[in-house]
């Protein structure tokens, strides 16, 4: 598992959302990229119903198709403090929320999906998905992954020289806000870091109105 | 409503009896009974006097069938409840009396029960006693009898021990062997079904009495010497089918490569040794037929393996053989070896290579056909226990640990027996390669001296041997180490100084790499030679690109002083050509003024090299001579 960073790329005003897509797409094709399969991050959220006392609680369950048998699932109990308490586990998990569904409630309007195509360059690995939200076209999202490193603070430089090579001026000289916190710069990157970065962008995602 | 639907209507059959038929045909049925008629039919036929103890009831039935025969002898009761009634009257009269007694009996409030005095009877003591002396002869005489039986058996199997019982046979035969029962005969398996096979082929056999035999009663008395005969008769015969009887074992050996593949034997030939002896004791009998199912099973499986497989050379399944290639110009050979026990009349012809089969295949093939059966049975326990029981631990955690598809993808591909013995055939072939270069180059190069340690433990595709390069004598100036991981069909070494070379399975390429390793010790045996000496090293390379091109390897040289500075060695030394040694002398001994060069300090520049004859010089080796030559030098 290599360190994988997530870029929502800006839509512009005058294109579509596949259409910026398939622009990415040809650019890293030029690039010299190999098409190597689809690729499929879906975020489904259940709340807590008044049973369980209390504020209601949110559990966020997500699948990477990059990791076929695990689901990840992260808790958001906002009491104080607010902390988020995140889970490896196998694919039973599903089954098990779903014996839950009378403590836990799933809101299925907003169930998110990025999906799209995965490349593969060299030592690295580059996924352009679109993110619906039932079949609400919300964004578009890059995810790059360098293989040989595990450690974000040791090839930051070289990620953000590739990334801007095809993604353009998009990408900031400095790391991304996920990376800030907590030295995560200086961690052992974990798979878990990827999905809690997709959890993030979900939300930023889901703030925003209608698109 | 399908086109092929067809309507069917159900009519229950007509009940009602057929009271009369009117001339013209039509059928008047009796008006079928109403729901009182019915119900009065039943009650009619439950006789109430039946139900109940009988001592008790023997009197009242006595006096209903009175009372019945009374009824019947009038005309048929007005009202069809009264016989009911009646009996119900009966039994409620009856059943009052008997709460009377039990209240008398239980409350005794205004009557009690009294027993009456009644006179004890007669005691007779001596009829008592004759009695129980009867009684006791009896049971003493049941007793002796049987004891007497007993007895009996006993001095007779003493007697008859030469002949053992069927039964005890049969209990020592159930010992090793699973029995069971069908109808009247007694049937055993044999395959290794339990163990975790899943051949198909049956392994039953069948157990019977054996007959008696004429002669053996007759033989004790003429021969006192053949009391214990030959062939030792057992009292059971074993009936092995006949597909698994007489003897087999599986044959690997390695062959070169044939031009024509019809040169292979189509039937691998029995060994003479099986005559079998058909009354033969049954557990070498019922062994040997295991083993054929065994072997049988194994060859089956390595065929379907054979033919699966997808390999740059496919493998040739034939008859009873496999042949499989190993290396380009090496093929193994798999074949089964079964000797019926049915006389063929055939004599057996020898194969041409009976000798060289090899036994290490053998029971590897043999051990990975029980890990199969082992795997079969032993399934990994999950944790927790209500887990699924199938997927093995690493498939479990992967869930939890967010493995890639890479590695899950990893997880799912096994290894046939097939590739795993052709692996291990692969490693021993090339570990005989190994062996036999090495042992040639220490047989060949005296000079330094190679010796070559292998690890003692190793793994079936993986061995390990060590190369130590030194001088006879100078052990301590110079060694040169070497670790050689000789893989399934590649080498891996590592040096000293860090660097892996991969080789392929060619015995040339590390007969060449052993010889530059043997130069590169010469040169460094030198250089250290010299700091002994007090010599000093000017220059040296090990890599050198001056000179001819070598056909493998690099040339490597230095140059040396003495410690006066008077003199310099300069040493090259050529994979090919082996050492060369020049001297230079540093203030010239032929410097003459000439025209251009006038003063005399230009003698100092020092001399041309001049190349020492070393064949003549003197030394045991190479190093030895360098010493000497060191040391002449230095004192001169």
């Amino acid at each position: 598992m290599g360190v994988t960073i997530l870029l929502s790329y800006p839509v512009p005003e005058n294109k579509t959302g596949p259409q910026t897509a398939e622009l990415l797409i040809k650019r890293i094709g030029a690039l010299g990229a190999v098409q190597s399969g689809q690729f499929l991050v879906d975020c489904e959220t259940f709340s807590s119903g008044p049973t369980m006392g209390g504020p209601p609680r949110t559990v966020h369950v997500l699948h990477n198709s990059e990791q076929p048998a695990a689901v990840f699932a992260l808790l958001e109990s906002p009491g104080p403090p607010p902390k988020t308490v995140p889970l490896v586990a196998d694919g039973l998990f599903d089954l098990l929320m779903l014996k839950m569904s009378s403590i836990y409630a799933s809101k299925k309007q907003t169930r998110m999906e990025a999906r799209g195509t995965r490349f593969e360059i060299a030592d690295f690995l580059v996924k352009i998905g679109t993110v619906t939200m039932s079949s609400n076209f919300k964004g578009v999202l890059v995810e790059v992954e360098y293989r040989p490193c595990f450690i974000a603070g040791n090839c930051w430089e070289l990620m953000r020289e590739f990334m801007q090579s095809f993604l353009g001026s998009v990408v900031q000289n400095t790391p991304p806000p996920y990376f800030q916190v907590h030295n995560r710069l200086n961690d052992v990157y974990q798979p878990l870091d990827t999905i809690q970065q997709y959890l993030d962008h979900f939300a930023s995602y889901r703030k925003v109105a209608g698109l | 409503m399908s086109a092929y639907s067809v309507n069917i209507s159900v009519e229950a059959p007509v009940e009602n009896q057929i009271q009369e038929i009117t001339y013209d045909g039509q059928e008047i049925y009796t008006p079928p009974l109403t729901m009182s008629e019915h119900l009065t039919k039943l009650a009619q036929k439950i006789d109430f006097a039946k139900c109940g103890p009988e001592e008790l009831n023997k009197e009242i039935t006595e006096i209903d069938k009175n009372e019945d025969e009374a009824e019947q002898s009038t005309a048929p009761p007005l009202w069809p409840w009264d016989s009911v009634r009646n009996k119900l009257r009966n039994a409620l009269t009856e059943v009052s009396v008997l709460a009377d007694v039990l209240s008398i009996a239980k409350e005794k409030h205004y009557m009690v029960l009294d027993p009456v005095p009644q006179e004890p009877p007669e005691l007779k003591p001596m009829v008592q006693v004759y009695a129980r002396k009867k009684a006791l002869a009896g049971a003493a005489s049941v007793l002796l009898s049987g004891a007497d039986r007993l007895k009996n058996l006993q001095a007779e199997a003493l007697r008859n021990r030469t002949t053992p019982d069927f039964h005890i046979e049969l209990l020592r035969l159930r010992q090793n062997f699973r029995l069971k029962k069908v109808s009247n005969s007694i049937v055993g398996d044999l395959s290794y079904r339990t163990a975790g096979s899943k051949f198909a082929q049956n392994g039953t056999f069948e157990v019977t009495k054996a007959e008696e035999d004429g002669d053996s009663p007759l033989s004790p008395p003429c021969s006192p010497n053949a009391s214990l005969s030959n062939k030792p008769t057992s009292a059971l015969r074993v009936t092995v089918p006949s597909e698994l009887q007489g003897v087999a074992f599986i044959k690997v050996f390695f062959q070169k490569d044939q031009d024509s593949l019809t040169a292979a034997q189509l039937n691998l030939p029995s060994s003479s040794t099986a005559n079998a002896i058909p009354d033969m004791y049954w557990q070498p009998k019922l062994e040997a037929a295991q083993n054929v199912l065994f072997c049988k099973e194994l060859f089956n499986q390595l065929a379907k393996d054979a033919v699966q497989l997808q390999s740059p050379i496919p493998h040739i399944v034939v008859g009873n053989q496999i042949i499989a290639s190993v290396l380009p110009g090496i093929q193994l050979v798999i074949g089964l070896c079964h000797s019926g026990v049915s006389t063929d009349g055939k004599t057996a012809v020898v194969p041409p290579s009976s000798n060289g089969h090899d036994h290490v295949l053998e029971h590897s093939l043999h051990q990975l056909l029980r890990e199969l059966h082992h795997k079969n049975t032993h399934h990994p326990f999950p944790h927790p226990s209500s887990g699924p029981i199938g997927p093995s631990k690493r498939r479990r955690l992967a869930g939890p640990c967010a493995v890639d598809r890479e590695e899950l993808m990893q997880m799912t591909q096994s290894e046939t027996m097939l590739e795993q013995v052709i692996k291990q055939a692969q490693h021993i072939n090339l570990r005989d390669r190994t062996l036999f270069v090495l042992d040639r180059l220490a047989k060949d190069i005296k000079d330094p001296l190679i010796t070559s340690h292998w690890n003692a433990l190793n793994s079936p595709t993986q061995s390990c041997v060590k190369i130590n390069i030194v001088a006879h004598m100078y052990d301590t100036i110079c060694r040169t180490s070497l670790l050689i991981h000789v893989n399934e069909t590649t080498l891996k070494c590592i040096t000293r100084d860090g660097r892996v070379i991969h080789m392929s399975y060619e015995s040339q390429e590390l007969r060449d790499f052993i010889m530059c390793q043997v130069y590169l010790h010469q040169m460094t045996a030198v250089q250290n030679l010299a700091k002994c000496m007090g010599w000093q090293c000017l220059a040296n390379s090990a890599q050198l690109g001056v000179g001819a091109v070598e056909p493998f390897g690099n040339a490597s040289s230095c140059v040396l002083a003495s410690p006066t500075g008077e003199r310099l060695i300069s040493v090259r030394c050529e994979p090919k050509s082996g050492v060369h040694v020049t001297i230079a002398q540093s203030p010239r001994k032929d410097f003459f003024p000439g025209q251009l060069v006038k003063e005399r300090k230009w003698e100092n520049l020092g001399g041309s090299f001049k190349e020492v004859r070393w064949d003549k010089m003197e030394g045991k080796n190479f190093l030895n001579k360098m010493e000497l030559l060191m040391a002449s030098l230095t004192s001169s």
